[in-house]
């Protein structure tokens, strides 16, 4: 911690940047925040209840992070993947952010909840090879253990085990408690579009209803997009507050990535996203 | 939900074909005036390419009523525009995985290569995408996810 | 109106199933597919789960759904046949509500009555009986008692619930829940000699709901439409709706033209938020508030000015969910906290943040 705040005050007394995007305690578990005086940085704090992806906050659609001056950022090993993607697509400069890797022992999922146990481990940590932060500019803190495996149920396989009808009603009780208030798209960091396909409403290729036609239109829409983009961070679905589990079709996507492109969204921004690429023989056994 | 037996009994499949100019929209033609016999249940929407195609325009169909979609366009290495169909091939990879794993049956969604040679291919194309769709019965609970006053 | 009744647990489950039968909705805290507690239809009161944690969201949507359809249309070359909805509705009952969630019911009355009488409001309005559990306490979000109200706000209710040993000690709030205790009179017993069961100690929270008045903080917020607080508060904020989606009392809704083919369609009325850039998006792409930090103020000072000095009474019944939903950790207390503290400085020397 002392490392972390340290750095944080250097950076910040020296100019190097404006704001240290990092964690604090709140009110109601830990939050983002946004160090602009050195001495704040001893408000910084990281541990197990650090599930939050800062680099949603990097992206240019924040006006009032990016009028501080220039950042940085402090991100666990799976979430320098999102800083890999902002560079990736052109949304961020490498040279435009100051990238502050923690080592993590894995996070809860929950920034109320300090215990790691196998059911409180966010199920992302599952065999988690990025512990050791990679893309930094300063990596800190001590190594810390693997955290316990979670004992969540496997969801995706329990899906795939089911008919096309069961896997609909599965999604229709969920996307029927959508409200289209949009959590899970505004704390992604890679939903960065100046404008969403959904907010465009001539024409409303997306119906901004939140009934059954326009949560499917939405949740299918928000799923491709992120197909090869997704850093799997479970932001949206941490966000959602109606608790649909929305990683379930980002991992299913990630799955038919890695199995067909060969593709898993990496902390390398030269490695080309697979949607936008092509190979010239790309499996096409499902085109007659 | 159980759809009413006279519904089956009299069911039409509406199918809309989302097709690139250059290769399958002149397959179809050619079926056309080779006068080849198909099933009339398919409807043309042309589009510059396959790679024009947003998966989104697949959903479209469903919400506006159809019971089936076809996508087809030019083979590998023939795209007018060089690698729109590559584009669309991975695409379409995706969003088919996609729609299967929220629900909706496999046989709904028919993506083919027709090129503008291929008349007889698009009457085959047409005619099984129809049997299919037909044995799957209307989409009426996609049509029914949005509820307006009777 | 009469005095205090009593009802035990099983002469409740039968008076749920006596109402359902003779065709009332009967909606309660229920536990769904995911385990999560809801306002939901139940068909007896065994799916109940009165007094367990704080519904997902708020009762609001009882009364203004998430998406109504407002009329649809269908036209016939120049013909156009408008088919409306309903505006009567049959007969519901909300056993088991939050205080916080009904008095919010109540304070929404106001907005749906002002200048337009919402024919849909209050006809689910006048078809609902609200039966409030007095609050089993939930966390260190809930404020309840710096909106005015507190565990035993009878505001927005018809009855009032006391768990008692085997059952509930049921006082009568309106005619409206009067008419209901009277219907089924067999089922209560009269205990005019009964005393409250005492409310539980909701702990320590920050900040003390007892430090953030109302009033200063609506005159501080009245003169404050430009303060760095808002540019400050607003770099957390993803700009997401998820506070207004479980917010009680937020109300504002788009009204939509959904055609459906090409000669019908639907007009819909659906929830909206003021957190978001299209919300006040002109079609001439201008943006009055352009900025997040221009919606939160939006947010805070409807709730807390605005609505205070047209209706009288604050656009909050200190329920905490938004608090409890924000993924970037934005805290309402929080924030009025800050402004309290703001306002009790700006008349001293130190008028700075």
């Amino acid at each position: 911690m002392k490392e972390l705040r340290d750095l944080a005050r250097t950076l910040l007394a020296d100019g190097a940047v404006k704001v240290v995007i990092g964690y604090e305690e709140g009110p109601r578990g830990v939050r983002p925040a946004f160090i602009t005086r050195p001495e704040h940085a001893e408000r910084l704090i990281f541990d197990a209840r650090c599930t939050h992806c800062l680099p949603a906050y990097l992206s240019p659609r924040r006006t009032h992070v990016a009028a501080l001056g220039k950042p940085a950022v402090v991100v666990k090993g799976c979430d320098a993947r999102a800083v890999a993607g902002l560079i990736r697509e052109a949304q961020l400069a490498r040279e435009d952010v100051v990238v502050i890797g923690v080592r993590c022992g894995g996070v809860t999922g929950d920034p109320t909840v300090a215990e790691l146990a196998s059911g409180t481990v966010a199920p992302r940590c599952d065999a988690c090879d990025a512990r050791e932060p990679k893309l930094a500019d300063h990596v800190v803190g001590p190594a810390l253990p693997a955290p316990p495996a979670s004992d969540q149920p496997d969801m995706l396989a329990r899906l795939e085990g089911m008919s096309a009808a069961e896997r609909w009603e599965f999604w229709q009780e969920a996307f029927s408690r959508c409200v289209r208030c949009n959590a899970c798209r505004q704390a992604c960091p890679m939903c960065f579009c100046e404008r969403c396909v959904a907010d465009k409403t001539q024409p409303a290729w997306i119906e901004s209803s939140p009934h059954g036609r326009g949560n499917l239109a939405w949740h299918l829409t928000r799923a491709i997009h992120q197909a090869g983009r997704c850093v799997a961070c479970g932001e949206c679905q941490r966000a959602c507050p109606a608790d649909i589990p929305l990683g379930l079709l980002n991992k299913k996507l990630a799955h038919v990535v890695a199995e067909r492109f060969g593709y898993r969204a990496g902390d390398d921004p030269a490695v080309p996203a697979p949607v936008g690429a092509f190979r010239l023989d790309d499996a096409q056994e499902f085109i007659r | 939900m159980a759809i009413p037996a006279e519904k089956i009994e009299s069911f039409e499949p509406r199918i809309t074909a989302f097709v690139c100019n250059w290769c399958t929209y002149t397959g179809a033609d050619l079926a056309g005036t080779s006068r080849l016999q198909m099933d009339p249940n398919v409807r043309i929407i042309r589009l510059p390419c396959t790679g024009r195609i947003d998966p989104l325009f697949i959903v479209k169909a469903f919400e506006r009523g159809a019971d089936g979609v076809i996508v087809s366009g030019c083979h590998p290495a023939d795209c007018h525009y060089t690698s729109g169909n590559y584009h669309a091939r991975r695409r379409f990879a995706l969003f088919k995985e996609l729609l299967e794993f929220v629900g909706v049956e496999p046989g709904r969604v028919t993506f083919s290569w027709v090129s503008a040679s291929e008349g007889q291919k698009w009457r085959e194309v047409v005619n099984d995408a129809t049997a299919r769709v037909r044995e799957l019965g209307p989409f009426e609970r996609y049509r029914a996810l949005a509820g307006r006053p009777a | 109106m009469t005095g205090a009744r009593t009802i035990t647990h099983d002469n409740l489950a039968a008076l749920v199933a006596d109402l359902a039968a003779a065709g009332t909705r009967v909606t309660a805290p229920a536990r769904g597919a995911d385990g999560k507690v809801d306002y939901r239809p139940i068909a007896s009161l065994a799916e109940a789960a009165l007094g367990a944690e704080l519904p997902r969201r708020s009762l609001k949507e009882f009364f203004l759904p998430a998406s109504e359809p407002l009329f649809s249309w269908r036209q016939e070359g120049a013909k156009v046949d408008l088919r409306a909805v309903p505006t009567e509705f049959p007969p519901h009952l909300v056993l088991g509500a939050r205080p916080c969630d009904a008095a919010a019911v109540e304070i929404l009355d106001h907005v749906m009555g002002w200048d337009y009488r919402d024919e849909l409001w209050f006809g689910r309005r006048a078809a609902t009986t609200i039966a409030t559990l007095a609050c089993p306490g939930v966390d260190g979000s809930c404020f309840c008692t710096a909106t005015g109200r507190g565990p035993e706000s009878t505001k927005g209710s018809d009855l009032m619930l006391y768990p008692i040993d085997g059952g509930y000690l049921v006082e009568v709030v309106t005619p409206k829940g009067d008419a209901l205790v009277t219907a089924h009179a067999a089922r209560f017993i009269s205990a005019s000699d009964a005393s409250r069961p005492v409310s539980p100690d909701p702990g320590p929270r920050t900040p003390d709901p007892a430090s953030l008045p109302m009033p200063a903080i609506a005159e501080w917020l009245a003169r404050n439409f430009e303060h760095e607080l808002w540019r400050d508060i607003a770099l957390r904020c993803h700009g997401c709706g998820a506070c207004a989606s479980v917010c009680p009392t937020c109300h504002c809704f788009d009204i939509v033209d959904e055609p459906e083919g090409v000669t019908e369609g639907t007009r819909r009325r659906n929830w909206d938020t003021c957190q978001t850039g299209l919300f006040t998006l002109h079609a001439s792409g201008h943006n009055p508030r352009r900025d997040q930090h221009a919606r939160i103020r939006q947010r805070v000072t409807h709730k807390f000015s605005i609505y205070p000095a047209k209706f009288g009474e604050v656009l909050c019944t200190g329920c905490g969910r938004c608090a409890r939903a924000c993924p970037g950790g934005m805290d309402l207390p929080e924030i009025l906290g800050r402004i309290a503290a703001l306002a009790g400085a700006a008349s001293g020397p130190e008028a700075a943040v």
